[in-house]
């Protein structure tokens, strides 16, 4: 639908430290791929026709207002929510094929921090998440843990109740619980929400480092200040995909203008209409 | 009789109470067992409700099975609950995502109907089964013994063979699942997006769930299963911060309730199933009051600590300014503001002077802190909050008693160099 969805992996302004990329090789699939995908809850669509090639390895925002449809962009693909249209691959292939080599970073409020786990049972979820029914945690499962709460710098706390952790402690719990699924390609939303500026830095060196090692992360984030200079690539989404492709050269005036101020009343309605199953007036 | 109730063991109050009293105990302390350790899940899911629409729902399924030939206590009669259950689960999800009602609407929709479908099936049926509608509410534990089975060369209770059979099943695969459970209990989309099965965990989780509470039903009928589901859950979460801890004292809670609970009874000659399940809310009131974060006594403890310190600090801080006057320091003017000078003579803060008291060097330095903790916030809120002068002083009062070194550093370089309070008071330097 927009020419501007495709990422454009040879364009002039593109930062120097993504991999010097070739265009498309033939026969090697994009790493992650939307194809027209549209989502409904119920029957009130939210989403509509994203259309959206993700081919190298690098640091890819998604950005939009609130309600825009980015959480639902990410469970969507995940199959978290069933998708009204439309399909996604990861290098090729459906979710059911890779669905181990994929980490996610759900919302932080999407959870009670309450609950009686401390850090290290949380991390462990995610090294366990690849053992099948009956299976226990390991050895080799506590050390990998062990190992991700090093790297996102909570080895001290790893006794500690969830609870009884900063914002920006319990992103970092969540991290280090994606990175124990040694996956090849993160989904993270708003990986930043309620964290303050130093460890926001902190969480951007882990996630920059993840790029640097080859992987995808694709992180929801609502603060285009540092959304211009944290991430290579970004796609703007308002209900429909509004802009995509180097940070640069997205993040224009026209486009944000587009996104945030100028919400394309149609869809609303459009979205009303079809919840009710009738038409619009 | 009161010297055994006195100074017994347990060990020989249960052979005093004999073997009767000592099955009907031990069936109630394994059906408890069953329904704190599902519960547990039960509970930190949220899903507490859901425990009750189980418990009631599972009547119509005991109703046909012991209309199809089997006994209240049987395991063909645990199959036939465990269906019905589900089927209250399965009609909830309907209710909630067919037919839009609210979740909670849905639940309480789906098990008063299937109760109520249970409770005509009993009385239409009448004569021909011998289940009797004041069971089926308030249970029949002082009942349990007469109905017995042979096990192995063993005569027991049928309804403990029952209950120990649903405490290997259910334990087991709780331990079997133990970290799915967690993770989709903690974080049920990440766990699906990890390929955690958790439709199947769930399904597990409530056939386990239906189990219990019809291990329970004749215990302790319908209504007071669910405090054995949710009370020691609810009393354990308030105490212990994992998830396997909360599940072992849950079990170790329940058990307590119903054997203490049962013994009361029979001492006060009253409802087994009502005094353990007063028992078990005994227990929760117990916990909320010394729930070591939460609880009433720790945060009751932690202010009326808060409140002394602010008290000390204050009279460190009026003798500083006292001195800064020229002044002695001011005489307490209260009770508790004499017993914190006491207190602060103790600690070797203020000393005995001529005419009064005065501070000890190491008093000097403290107070000398809170007072520049005390006019920096002054100083602070004077430059980036539109407050007239005479509004700085309450605000400051409060938080003089909680800056410490760092932050006050970062206000001092916000103010700048050489800065007066509002008062134009000097500020005093950090000296530790
Ligand atoms: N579970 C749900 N059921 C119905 N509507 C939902 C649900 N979750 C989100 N929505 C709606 O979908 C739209 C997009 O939500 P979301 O993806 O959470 O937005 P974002 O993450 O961009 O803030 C919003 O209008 C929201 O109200
Ligand atoms: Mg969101």
């Amino acid at each position: 639908m927009n020419k501007q969805a495709e990422s454009q992996p040879g364009h002039p302004q593109q930062p120097t430290h993504l991999p010097a990329t070739s265009p498309l090789q033939a026969g090697q699939p994009p790493l992650l791929e939307w194809h027209d995908v549209t989502v409904a809850y119920g029957r009130r669509p939210v989403l509509w026709h994203i259309d959206l090639t993700i081919t190298t390895p690098c640091l890819y925002g998604i950005i939009g207002p609130n309600g825009a449809g980015k959480s639902t962009l990410l469970k969507a693909t995940l199959g978290l929510v069933p998708t009204a249209g439309g399909r996604v691959q990861f290098w090729g292939q459906p979710l059911a094929a890779v669905r181990p080599r994929l980490g996610y970073v759900p919302q932080r409020e999407t959870v009670d921090w309450d609950f009686p786990v401390n850090v290290m049972d949380v991390v462990l979820m995610g090294a366990t998440s690849r053992l099948g029914w009956f299976r226990r945690a390991g050895r080799r499962e506590r050390e990998l843990a062990r190992a991700c709460l090093d790297r996102v710098g909570l080895a001290d706390l790893a006794g500690r109740q969830i609870g009884r952790l900063s914002g920006g402690q319990q992103q970092r719990v969540f991290l280090a619980r994606a990175l124990a699924r040694e996956a090849d390609i993160y989904l993270l939303d708003e990986p930043m929400a309620g964290v303050d500026a130093s460890s926001q830095e902190e969480i951007f060196a882990i996630l920059a480092g993840l790029r640097d090692a080859g992987k995808l992360v694709v992180a929801v984030h609502h603060d285009l200040r540092t959304a211009a200079r944290w991430f290579d690539a970004v796609a703007l989404i308002d209900m429909r995909l509004v802009a995509a492709g180097p940070t640069a050269t997205v993040l224009t005036s026209s486009n944000l203008q587009q996104t945030y101020a100028g919400r394309l009343g149609i869809l609303d309605e459009l979205s009303d209409a079809v919840a009710r199953g009738d038409r619009t007036s | 009789m009161m010297a055994t109730w006195v100074s017994a063991t347990p060990w020989e109050w249960l052979a005093a109470i004999g073997p009767m009293h000592g099955w009907a105990v031990a069936t109630a302390a394994v059906v408890s067992a069953c329904c704190a350790m599902v519960g547990t899940v039960l509970v930190v899911r949220r899903l507490s409700l859901l425990g009750d629409a189980i418990s009631h729902a599972v009547l119509p399924g005991i109703v046909v099975a012991v209309l199809l030939g089997g006994r209240p206590g049987d395991l063909g009669v645990l199959v036939g609950a465990t269906a019905a259950a589900l089927l209250t689960v399965a009609l909830t999800e309907f209710f909630h995502k067919q037919a839009g009602l609210p979740e909670d609407a849905g639940v309480g929709v789906a098990f008063t109907t299937l109760f109520a479908l249970g409770v005509l099936l009993v009385t239409v049926s009448g004569s021909r089964i011998d289940l009797d509608p004041g069971c089926i509410l308030y249970g029949i534990l002082e009942l349990v013994p007469f109905d017995t089975v042979e096990v192995a060369g063993w005569e027991m209770p049928r309804a403990f063979v029952s209950a120990v059979v649903v405490f290997l099943v259910v334990g087991s695969g709780l331990w079997l699942t133990w970290r799915w459970q967690v993770f989709t209990a903690f974080d049920t989309e990440a766990a699906r997006a990890a390929g955690v099965p958790t439709v199947a965990v769930t399904v597990g989780l409530l056939a386990g769930v239906s189990l219990a509470t019809v291990a329970g039903f004749e215990a302790v009928g319908a209504i007071l299963v669910v405090a054995m589901l949710v009370v020691p859950a609810a009393a354990a979460e308030l105490l212990v911060k994992r998830l396997h801890h909360c599940l072992l004292l849950a079990v170790g809670l329940a058990v307590m309730g119903a054997a203490a609970g049962y013994l009361l009874a029979w001492k006060l000659n009253t409802s087994a199933a009502g005094m353990m399940a007063v028992v078990l809310g005994g227990e929760y009131l117990l916990a909320v009051l010394v729930a070591p974060q939460q609880g009433v006594l720790a945060r009751g403890m932690s202010s009326v600590l808060y409140a002394w310190r602010v008290q000390c600090e204050d009279r460190l801080a009026a003798a500083w300014r006292a001195e800064e006057a020229g002044q002695s320091a001011p005489l307490p003017a209260s009770l508790v503001a004499a017993a914190a000078w006491w207190w602060l003579r103790v600690q070797g803060r203020v000393e005995p002077a001529q005419s009064g008291a005065r501070l000890t060097s190491q008093g000097r330095r403290d107070a000398e802190l809170i007072v520049r903790s005390h006019r920096l916030w002054e100083a602070w809120l004077g430059r980036h909050a539109e407050l007239p002068v005479d509004h700085l002083h309450p605000p400051a009062e409060w938080i003089e008693h909680h800056l410490g070194t760092r932050l006050r550093q970062r206000i001092e370089a916000d103010l700048g160099r050489d800065v007066r309070d509002p008062h134009g008071s000097t500020i005093p330097p950090e000296r530790g």
